[in-house]
């Protein structure tokens, strides 16, 4: 944390216009947008953030409407994306837990979801979208880490993370309630490897498991 | 609230009621993110005040009619508390001031959040004073751009604000509740940090054109140190770990 700068909305955070996540360009420069943290690099980096929903983004949400032309899911966006009926074979039910791609967002942020997969029963936690690459980690190291440790478990880019009813669910929230608090704080692995009781070694390498 | 009979003594010796030279800001705490369930939150403890703010948002615009597919709303709700002063206040509910406060307050932050990224929306502001003294709506505006920057709603600028008056025929900075109801004027003004940009200024009772630039220069010099102070609160919320526990 020693080298790095916590930003507020409004402070500078670039000469001439650059086109980073959580900023604006005004004359030229480039302002923050957002509460981040500026690194040795410069680069700008979000702490908190709304989700934004991009093409291609893996999203979880439960269905909050079954109706004749598709489903309604809820997806901690101001609006419920869409799944359209005519897509899908998959009948889902009022209370299930998908995980489907983005396949379009509308100029007035509502969305179309499509490669729908039923989750099996299980929990889903609130976790702060500006933080989700942390909990994925490099190459998938924390995921994996999780996976290997409490079972099966999913993120979300919208910030909605799955835990399988199979998994230790109370562990797993534990360990994404720390991985909240420390998300940007160096040595968070080994500080979720300790909390599993075991110690990583460094130098590691971890093969990203594809979804 | 300015009153033409100025019997009180508010300045002896250069220095005022509760201490203070002209100049001179009552204490301020502000906390960061002191709420689980809203998206933002702050609290401010300034002088006597304790006004405690969560944000939500941007989120579903209810009723849906009043959504606009160019922008989100901002909607602001000021309320006093039934405990926070006088028995005028004891009454909840909307009433005549805090609806002009819940106005004033969207409007300082319609100014600033970036509402074009979320169109159909609505982002809301919850005000709550738990106690009241004086200059309740700079310390709201104050905590409000806190609790904004929590939620991490993109806004162009932060914004702090600070009341200067007139009090016993002298200019004074930050008015306490009795300067304020016995003094002459009272001059609630809000800069944003980098542009300077004055987004609320109203005038209560009379000042001359000198005079009022001169309030307009001293809450300038005044929004620099709070706006030190919102920095750091949010610095200390960011930074530290955990230290999201917090005491009134």
């Amino acid at each position: 944390m020693t080298n790095r700068k916590i930003i507020l909305p409004g402070e500078k955070i670039a000469d001439g216009r650059v086109r980073v996540p959580g900023s604006f360009s005004e004359g030229e420069a480039t302002f923050a947008s957002v509460v981040g943290m500026l690194d040795e690099e410069g680069r700008f980096i979000p702490l908190e953030k709304r989700y934004r929903p991009a093409v291609d983004d893996t999203v979880i949400g439960m269905v909050t409407d079954a109706r004749h032309a598709g489903y309604d899911v809820e997806l901690n966006l101001p609006n419920a994306g869409f799944i359209p009926a005519r897509d899908i074979r998959l009948k889902l039910e009022l209370g299930d837990f998908v995980v489907c791609k983005v396949r379009e967002v509308s100029e007035v942020g509502d969305v179309d979801l499509g490669e729908v997969r039923r989750l099996p029963k299980g929990k889903i936690v609130e976790f702060p979208p500006a933080k989700v690459p942390r909990l994925i980690g490099k190459k998938l190291s924390m995921i994996t880490l999780l996976k290997e440790n409490v079972g099966d478990i999913l993120v979300g880019n919208n910030g909605y993370v799955w835990i399988s009813e199979k998994a230790n669910v109370p562990l797993a929230i534990n360990a994404i309630k720390m991985i909240d608090e420390g998300a940007h704080f160096p040595g968070l692995t080994d500080r979720i490897a300790a909390l599993f009781g075991k110690e990583r070694i460094v130098g590691q390498t971890v093969e990203p498991t594809g979804e | 609230m300015a009153s033409s009979v100025s019997a009180v003594k508010l300045v002896v010796d250069g220095k005022r009621m509760d201490g203070r030279s002209a100049e001179e800001l009552r204490p301020l705490r502000i906390e960061t993110g002191v709420l689980h369930e809203a998206d933002g939150s702050s609290f401010v403890e300034w002088g006597g005040n304790k006004i405690i703010c969560g944000v939500y948002g941007p989120r579903e615009c209810i009723p849906r009619f009043e959504a606009s597919p160019y922008r989100a709303l901002v909607k602001c709700r000021y309320m006093m508390s039934p405990f926070a002063s006088l028995d005028e206040h004891s009454r909840s509910g909307p009433s005549r001031r805090s609806t002009e406060l819940s106005k004033v307050i969207r409007e300082v932050f319609e100014n600033l959040v970036l509402a074009e990224k979320f169109p159909n929306t609505q982002i809301d502001i919850y005000l709550d004073v738990l106690q009241a003294d004086g200059g309740t709506r700079t310390a709201s505006i104050t905590a409000a751009a806190v609790a904004l920057a929590n939620a991490g709603i993109p806004m162009k600028d932060m914004v702090s604000a600070v009341a200067v008056g007139k009090a016993d025929g002298q200019l004074m900075l930050d008015l306490g509740k009795e300067e304020d109801n016995f003094g002459q004027s009272d001059t609630p003004i809000a800069f944003s940090a980098r542009n300077k940009d004055i987004l609320l200024l109203q005038m209560d009772g009379l000042l001359t054109k000198e005079e009022l630039m001169s309030v307009v220069d001293m809450a300038e010099r005044a929004s620099v140190k709070i706006h030190a102070m919102q920095a750091d609160s949010l610095k200390r919320h960011y930074e530290e770990p955990g230290t999201k526990r917090f005491r009134m």
